[in-house]
């Protein structure tokens, strides 16, 4: 079932209605039906892995309660060590096993050495990544005594599995949402209503500006060899515009869900194509993923402190990592490899947090300079997504040597009968859009906002593309 | 919550609106629409008189060359529609029949086509903008699964068939861009293509033992005195399932069998096309067969 499905449309309302209406005599009542409408939604996949998320929920919520009720160190790091190696190791298995068998099959066929791989016959669960990282981020957190174990098992596998962020994030943390949970929510008509907003503009995101660029960015990439220099810039700009519509759009609809239920999810993007510099983009691109390599992964190591080698290790680990996490494939990795590159000059220039402040235009050379290290920032963000996006890194790598050498810059027909610069205007207006609300969470509130719902509405309606029915690019990871 | 009720009814109000108004404009540029495709042309065309009206797939389309029969003093059109099925030939002979076309001859391509009653999506969504503007277009569509949805939900057509007849068609139709669908009186030549597919597997293709819309066809002519002639075509020499051509004249005697005409992989595009050369050869056949007098 997905957000953009007519089942969701279904869904939805019927859940909303029993939540505010039917089930809303107590906190406990809420959560239960909030649970039990999160895994009839995560069912409507495959029913069969309900039993890994609601084991996977049982071993984090009963590990931390024994983390917090643990006398002695030993028994403490024991039931720590065994939740995050049953996590990592689902995760291991059902994401990453194949990739392991069949690169080291590789690596010993390379060497002369005749090997052939047992592969596991598994299909990725759908949100793994998501909930495992939900779960390790609890359990961590009781370990370090930042939080108390959470007893109420229907709260903390609210937490765990709420359907609005249970597939494809934003992952959250115990301190945010589980707070909310312990207590009975009110209907808020504010909130509510920035909760319709964002879906809306999350609906323009995914079906007017993400699939409609995945049309052009397919016909592109698939057929890179025949795609001339134009064409093949076009075709890393669809798909820089593709995946931030896609998975931003995802987020604002996440995040639009829940506000109808009175429940705040941590904001996953902040317009990253106007970051000014790598650090700034990091700071605004899937910030629910990069705080939490950083808050469980980079500090623990060491951060930025201590010595020059330390910061570069350090930097590296969490950038290819964070590539890592989002699939079992090289590509993903030199995404990340490529990130870290961007990033570490800023970082031992010690310039990694200049862009801190919000971004202000005027008339002036310094203006012109913000805009100079956007492009230029958005220009290194289109170089790694051709990784992200390329099958392998020869292709990748090939897609960029193209680029530059090929030297044609006519417009070319494409695959998909349309010609490839036909999209830019459509980019154009929605990059001006999110310039001119860069301040807010969302385009559509403030004044004239049932003006500016009914042109959301009209461009999801008359541009956005149903056809060609794409799933969101996150569920897969 | 009252209030977030009532702008919710306003939201979906305003929804709705926009879907009918959409819906008003895109029907509205369509119903002008003129040198885009053979169905918007019939559609919004009158009363015409042809000798020759030629009717299928793309099997039909790449095959019969309409200037051969113009230069018999037939007077000819070539309404094959590549993708389509017998589902749409026939909802294009309706609407031919709706609009008073006086036709003598039709002649129809139908072979591997008869092998299903489905609509083809691709093809049959050109119908649907006018739905609501031909009791043919909504009779003919009426026992199709979605039917309620395509007729009674406001710009729900456009939005599920976004692809063929959603903005992008709309805008060209509005600038009356022209397409290649009625250059050659319909007939589209193919060339002969290097790496041309020269292989076919149709073995578990069998056809109906009555093809709606094929008996559709039969009863339309005999009932408006059009002469109906049905041809099957040829493919290439390496086919697997060769025998699907002897099934169907075994279940439609009246079917002429036209496959072995033409066999040299030199005259096909890929194996079930011919390119201009073998789709001449195999007009002239025809001809001589059926309008030698």
């Amino acid at each position: 079932m997905f957000f953009n499905s007519l089942a969701f449309a279904i869904f939805l309302p019927i859940v909303f209605f029993l939540y505010w209406f039917v089930f809303n005599k107590t906190k406990s009542t809420q959560n239960a039906l909030l649970i039990i409408a999160s895994y009839y939604f995560y069912s409507c996949w495959d029913w069969r892995f309900l039993f890994l998320l609601v084991f996977s929920t049982f071993l984090d919520y009963y590990t931390g309660i024994q983390i917090e009720k643990g006398k002695t160190e030993r028994s403490r790091k024991f039931w720590f060590w065994l939740s995050i190696i049953v996590n990592l190791g689902f995760l291991g298995v059902f994401k990453y096993y194949n990739f392991f068998a069949e690169s080291f099959s590789e690596l010993l066929n390379s060497v002369g050495i005749q090997a052939s791989p047992i592969l596991l016959s598994v299909i990725l669960p759908v949100g793994i990544s998501f909930y495992t990282f939900h779960g390790l981020s609890y359990v961590i957190d009781i370990y370090l005594k930042r939080i108390k174990a959470e007893y109420n098992f229907v709260d903390y596998s609210l937490f765990v599995s709420y359907f609005p962020l249970l597939v494809a994030g934003p992952i959250e943390r115990a301190t945010h949402l589980l707070p909310q949970v312990k207590v009975k929510r009110e209907f808020n008509f504010e909130m509510a209503k920035e909760g319709i907003y964002q879906i809306i503009w999350g609906l323009v995101k995914k079906v007017v500006i993400a699939d409609t660029c995945a049309t052009y960015a397919n016909a592109i990439f698939d057929n890179y060899t025949s795609m001339n220099s134009f064409s093949l810039i076009l075709g890393a700009i669809y798909f820089a515009f593709q995946i931030y519509g896609d998975f931003s759009g995802y987020s604002d609809i996440a995040l639009g869900v829940s506000k109808l239920f009175g429940l705040d999810l941590l904001r996953n993007f902040n317009y990253p194509y106007f970051s000014r510099d790598i650090a700034e983009f990091w700071r605004r691109w899937h910030i629910s993923l990069s705080s939490w390599f950083r808050d469980y992964l980079y500090i623990p190591l060491g951060g930025s402190k201590g010595g020059i080698w330390m910061k570069i290790r350090n930097t590296f680990i969490i950038f290819v990592v964070s590539g890592f996490w989002h699939g079992a494939n090289w590509t993903y990795v030199a995404w990340g490899f490529i990130n870290a590159v961007y990033f570490l000059p800023l970082l031992l220039s010690n310039s990694n947090r200049n862009n801190m402040d919000a971004i202000v235009l005027k008339w002036n050379f310094s203006s012109a300079k913000v805009i100079m290290n956007i492009l230029y920032t958005f220009l290194l963000t289109c170089v790694a997504w051709v990784f992200f996006r390329a099958r392998t890194i020869t292709d990748a790598v090939e897609y960029l040597k193209r680029m530059i050498t090929n030297k044609s810059f006519s417009f070319q027909y494409l695959d998909n009968e349309r010609y490839n610069y036909e999209l830019l205007l459509m980019i154009g207006i929605f990059v001006l859009v999110e310039w001119n609300n860069r301040n807010k969470v969302e385009p559509l509130s403030g004044k004239k906002s049932l003006l500016k719902i009914a042109l959301a509405i009209t461009a999801i309606m008359a541009f956005g593309t149903f056809s060609d029915y794409k799933e969101f690019i996150y569920f897969q990871f | 919550m009252k209030r977030f009720l009532i702008y919710t009814g306003i939201i979906i109000v305003i929804t709705i609106l926009i879907a009918v108004g959409l819906d008003g404009i895109y029907t509205r540029i369509f119903m002008e629409s003129k040198n885009r495709g053979k169905i918007e042309t019939v559609i919004n065309s009158k009363a015409k008189k042809y000798d020759v009206v030629i009717l299928g797939s793309s099997r039909a389309n790449n095959h019969f060359v309409s200037q051969l029969f113009e230069d018999k003093g037939l007077k000819t059109f070539n309404f094959g529609m590549s993708g389509g099925h017998l589902f749409e030939a026939s909802l294009l002979l309706k609407l031919m029949i709706e609009r008073k076309y006086e036709i003598k001859n039709v002649i129809l391509e139908a072979d591997l086509n008869l092998s299903n009653d489905q609509e083809a999506e691709g093809v049959s969504t050109k119908f649907l903008p006018y739905i609501h503007n031909s009791e043919v277009i909504k009779k003919h569509f009426y026992d199709e699964e979605n039917f309620n949805e395509l007729y009674y939900i406001p710009f729900y057509r456009y939005v599920k068939y976004d692809s063929e007849i959603g903005f992008r068609e709309v805008y060209k139709t509005l600038i009356v861009e022209k397409t290649n669908a009625l250059d050659n009186l319909g007939y589209y030549p193919l060339v002969k293509h290097k790496n041309g597919n020269m292989k076919n597997n149709i073995v578990n293709l069998n056809p109906l033992p009555h093809n709606k819309y094929y008996e559709e066809i039969k009863s339309l002519c005999k009932t408006n005195n059009i002469n109906l002639i049905t041809v099957m075509t040829p493919m290439c020499e390496n086919v697997v399932g060769m025998n699907y051509f002897d099934k169907v004249k075994k279940t439609y005697p009246e079917i002429y069998n036209y496959e072995n005409v033409v066999k040299e992989d030199k005259y096909f595009s890929s194996c079930g096309h011919m390119n201009d050369n073998g789709a001449r050869i195999f007009t002239a056949r025809i001809l001589n067969d059926f309008f030698n007098k």
